[in-house]
């Protein structure tokens, strides 16, 4: 009774809703992110049948881990999901200023995730000469870890568009409100993304002995 | 956006204190890594790392995507997704006998 009653609620929330009662565009960003787990499910798959087999040549990535610098990483990824549901409690209140602040500092941590992604990268290829081609394992870590920066790289750019659309006069208007829920949202999954990833890969892996 | 349904919405204060569960959980999560290489925890380890991934990812999807304050529909949608990648990713796993994570 009571999830009929919220039902209701939210129908009255939606005046213009579709047969399903949830609009489209909505709908079809959590159907797209439901996919995603297949797209980073077959990843995530991919380097744990790799990640300790042995027999290979050349390091594998779970032997040169950097565990404190991949946990602030983890963090500042993690508190982005926080500015990012600010951004969007504040449109909600029609708090302009606080949607752009918040969609800034959004578009920043992930950009410092981002740059920190580069490092790394940078690290175990100039320093254990750790490259795409060395072992499958090495293979398997950059494909899922790239695949992952380019999905938040997607999402800054779209973060920092909807920044410089905030920063005109009035703001956003309730239809891009809808794109920054679904910017949002799709933020939000490459926050969970994540969390799979620095549990699974970094802190679970271990190299074959 | 300023629709009456933000009202069931968590307020920013609400929002900060999830943030710092996160960051506890997180803050436990890279303790435990180290724990386990200093006591060597075996299978326990593993087990809390996974139920600490699984408890960040419920909060972050019900509190910050908002799902346990949308309609089920959604609900059913993105678990559903959820539970056919893990099943067959699981499936996967399990036929090829590979369980290539610490204490497994």
């Amino acid at each position: 009774m009571a999830e009929l009653a919220h039902e209701a609620a939210l129908d009255h929330a939606h005046p213009e809703h579709e047969s399903t009662g949830v609009e489209n565009r909505k709908l079809g960003m959590w159907l797209f992110l439901s996919s995603e787990f297949l797209f980073f499910g077959a990843l995530i798959t991919n380097y744990l049948l790799y990640s300790n087999r042995g027999g290979f040549a050349g390091v594998y990535p779970a032997e040169i881990y950097d565990i404190p610098f991949t946990s602030v990483s983890s963090f500042v990824l993690l508190m982005s999901s926080l500015t990012m549901v600010l951004a969007h409690n504040a449109q909600s209140r029609d708090d302009h200023n606080g949607t752009r602040t918040w969609l800034f500092a959004t578009a920043a941590l992930g950009s410092v995730f981002l740059g920190g992604q580069v490092f790394e990268f940078t690290e175990f290829i100039v320093e254990f000469d750790m490259t795409l081609a060395t072992n499958p394992a090495a293979s398997a870590f950059y494909v899922l870890t790239g695949f992952h920066g380019t999905h938040v790289a997607i999402g800054v750019i779209m973060l920092l568009a909807l920044w410089g659309i905030s920063r005109r006069r009035g703001g956003l208007s309730d239809k891009q409100g809808l794109n920054l829920e679904l910017v949002g949202l799709y933020w939000h999954f490459v926050d969970i993304i994540w969390i799979v990833i620095f549990t699974v890969v970094y802190l679970l892996s271990v190299p074959p002995t | 956006m300023s629709s009456p349904e933000h009202i069931h919405h968590p307020s920013p204060a609400q929002y900060w204190k999830i943030a710092v569960v996160l960051a506890v959980l997180t803050a436990v999560e890279v303790a435990m890594y180290y724990i386990d290489r200093a006591y060597d925890l075996g299978i326990l380890n593993g087990l809390l790392l996974v139920i600490l991934a699984i408890l960040k990812f419920v909060i972050v999807v019900g509190w910050y995507m908002h799902l346990r304050f949308e309609k089920s529909t959604l609900s059913r949608f993105f678990t559903g997704g959820f539970i056919l990648a893990a099943a067959l990713y699981t499936i996967v796993l399990t036929a090829l006998g590979i369980v290539a994570i610490r204490g497994g």
